[in-house]
């Protein structure tokens, strides 16, 4: 009988990067990495772990089930942070905290979420992203869209679509009628997840004034351009909604002035899966993905629940889910640079690590040979890995 | 979705009995395809004309080619898009193939509470479905997922119990099952990818007004 073989297995939603996997998530971080140095944000390195407690202060208690958790030798429990946003938050509400504001911060991080595996995001996956710290202004809002437009062009996207929604809009409508908050978190999210049959049933069972019910109603399908925006103020509104459009509009005004607005729609059902946003929402989509690529929003009470009030706002960009999509629309990755195979007849290698230092020190990748060969057998060699030149020292 | 089918529009159909009436209720709205039929042997239909495209797939796989994108909307009854978990959007109730699902057991062994089949085994074909309804009565059961003929289970020993979904009521009656629970209504639903949804809302948008609209005249004539 055979000799039992060995699986080797790695970790339920884990993967490897093998050389040109890592070779293109590379190419895009460093691309993501310089575009937010340019923008003025430093980057900053939070623990793999934190305190189950740090992680859902606040309103995390949803995502709590998704997380990969275990006890220290003190028997506290530690997590794998689930996003970047709540560490960097408790980070500002500590260490930061008396810096000048406006902060602004970047990260290129994996973060681990306990799920199910789906299109572009294992258990553990890759997130680049910023957060503005301290101002509540539309500016930093369409700062942030105006960057995400950046990355996801400078990672070679070409085709895809922001779209932009605004959490108060709906708490405002809702907030003119006596509703529980159970009944409030249940309109959210059958709105946040177009379910238009159980939103209609909901709202049926509501008793609130018939516009007020169509109003509720239509919200999932309040998609579309400027033309969209100015319509919607035409519904039922109070002075919160209403400054909930105000905002969108003036953020899109900020958008036409950076040259993104082309790339923009709004969608006033859009609350996103979080519920720690206060203000404008978004998340971008791409054609050949189901999933979207990049989402955001402000936070303005995240870090109060730190015990430092300060509005904040910010996105987080999926790397595989770029390289996914960049690789369904045919769009090449920059592929790595090959330029120069060293090679050396017997006795000549220590020339040929001199030729081959003073190549790589004038920007060149290099490889040397390990051994010894004839011209004719280093030629062959250039050739099957793949390098442009070949320096032959006879 | 592909780059080359942001065009198109990809509707997944499921064979059995809701092919025909949700054929019929597109075709109301101007979404047709020649050849469009469940027993077609090709298994993608196209209007070249009007940028549509069918696929015809088996029942429980709807949600799944939505989630995916692979198909941007779907119809799907609502047990099946219940029990699969599917992460898409539900946009409408379109109405037509109405059943529910229920809880089942022989006549002869019926007991005086729901609580008392605690721990019991339960044949059914929705198995998700059939725990969710069991925690919310704080009871634990024994899942015993089958694929067809549900009915048999308790007949031959394999279970105490069934959960299936019913129209009329004739197959329980034909082998003396009694419903001692009802676990929710189901009609067919429209459904979308939730990239599809955003990306291509002006049709998608106007599909569902259109249907709507349809809906609501055909409900006005039965009423009146």
């Amino acid at each position: 009988m055979e000799k039992e073989k060995i699986v080797l297995e790695i970790p339920y939603g884990t993967r490897d990067f093998l050389p040109d996997e890592a070779a293109g998530k590379r190419v895009i971080e460093n691309q993501l990495a310089d575009l937010f140095a340019k923008w003025g944000y430093h980057e900053v390195v939070t623990p793999t772990m934190e305190y189950l407690d740090t992680l859902t202060m606040g309103n995390g208690r949803s995502l709590e089930p998704h997380m990969f958790k275990f006890f220290d030798k003190n028997n506290r429990t530690v997590a794998l942070r689930h996003e970047m946003t709540t560490p960097i938050a408790r980070l500002v509400s500590s260490r930061l905290k008396d810096r000048a504001m406006p902060l602004k911060l970047s990260y290129i991080s994996n973060v681990y979420r306990y799920e199910q595996t789906q299109t572009g995001r294992q258990c553990e996956f890759y997130q680049a992203g910023v957060e503005l710290m301290g101002s509540s202004s539309a500016a930093a809002d369409a700062e942030i869209l105006a960057l995400a437009v950046r990355g996801l062009l400078r990672s070679g996207l070409k085709d895809f679509r922001i779209c932009l929604g605004q959490v108060e809009f709906v708490n405002g409508i809702m907030e003119q009628y006596q509703l529980t908050s159970k009944m409030k978190e249940e309109i959210k999210r059958s709105i946040e997840k177009r379910d238009l049959v159980g939103l209609d049933e909901l709202v049926d069972s509501l008793e609130i004034p018939l516009n007020a019910k169509d109003c509720l109603k239509k919200i999932p399908l309040l998609h579309g351009n400027e033309d969209m925006l100015k319509s919607a103020y035409e519904m039922a509104l109070n002075a919160q909604s209403r400054r909930a459009l105000d905002n969108l509009s003036e953020i899109f005004a900020l958008l036409e002035s950076y040259g993104v607005g082309r790339y923009v729609a709004f969608d006033l059902g859009m609350i996103r899966d979080f519920n720690y946003y206060t203000g404008m929402v978004f998340e971008a989509y791409t054609p050949g993905l189901g999933f979207p690529l990049c989402g955001g929003g402000r936070y303005d009470h995240m870090l109060s629940d730190f015990g430092n009030a300060c509005p904040a706002t910010g996105f987080a960009i999926g790397i595989e889910r770029i390289l996914l999509a960049l690789e369904r629309q045919g769009i090449e990755k920059p592929a790595s640079a090959k330029d120069v195979f060293v090679a050396y007849h017997e006795g000549k290698i220590a020339e040929a690590i001199t030729q081959a230092e003073e190549l790589r020190a004038g920007g060149n990748v290099v490889e040397l040979s390990l051994s010894p060969q004839t011209e004719v057998e280093a030629r062959a060699c250039q050739k099957e890995m793949g390098y442009k030149k070949l320096v032959y020292i006879a | 979705m592909n780059a080359e089918n942001m065009e198109y529009l990809t509707i997944a159909l499921p064979k059995g009995k809701l092919f025909k009436l949700s054929a019929g209720l597109l075709e109301k709205i101007g979404y047709e395809a020649e050849g469009l039929s469940e027993k077609s042997r090709k298994l993608v239909i196209s209007n070249e004309e009007k940028k549509i495209r069918f696929i015809i797939t088996k029942t429980a796989d709807v949600p799944t080619y939505v989630e995916y994108g692979a198909a941007d909307i779907g119809i799907i009854g609502k047990d099946v898009l219940m029990e699969s978990g599917k992460d898409v959007y539900e946009l409408l109730d379109l109405g037509f193939g109405r059943c529910h699902l229920m809880m089942a057991v022989p006549k002869s062994e019926c007991r005086e509470r729901l609580s008392d089949y605690a721990h019991t085994r339960v044949a059914t074909k929705f198995p998700r479905i059939a725990e969710m309804f069991f925690t919310q009565q704080g009871m634990q059961m024994e899942y015993i997922k089958l694929n067809g003929s549900i009915e048999l289970g308790p007949i031959v020993g394999l279970s105490e119990s069934i959960v299936d979904i019913v129209e009329t009521g004739t197959t329980l009656k034909e082998n003396d099952l009694e419903e001692i629970a009802h676990i929710m209504d189901a009609t067919a639903r429209l459904i979308a990818n939730r990239v599809s949804f955003k990306m291509k809302f002006g049709r998608i948008g106007a599909m569902v007004k259109d249907l709507r609209a349809i809906l609501e005249s055909e409900a006005g004539i039965c009423e009146s």
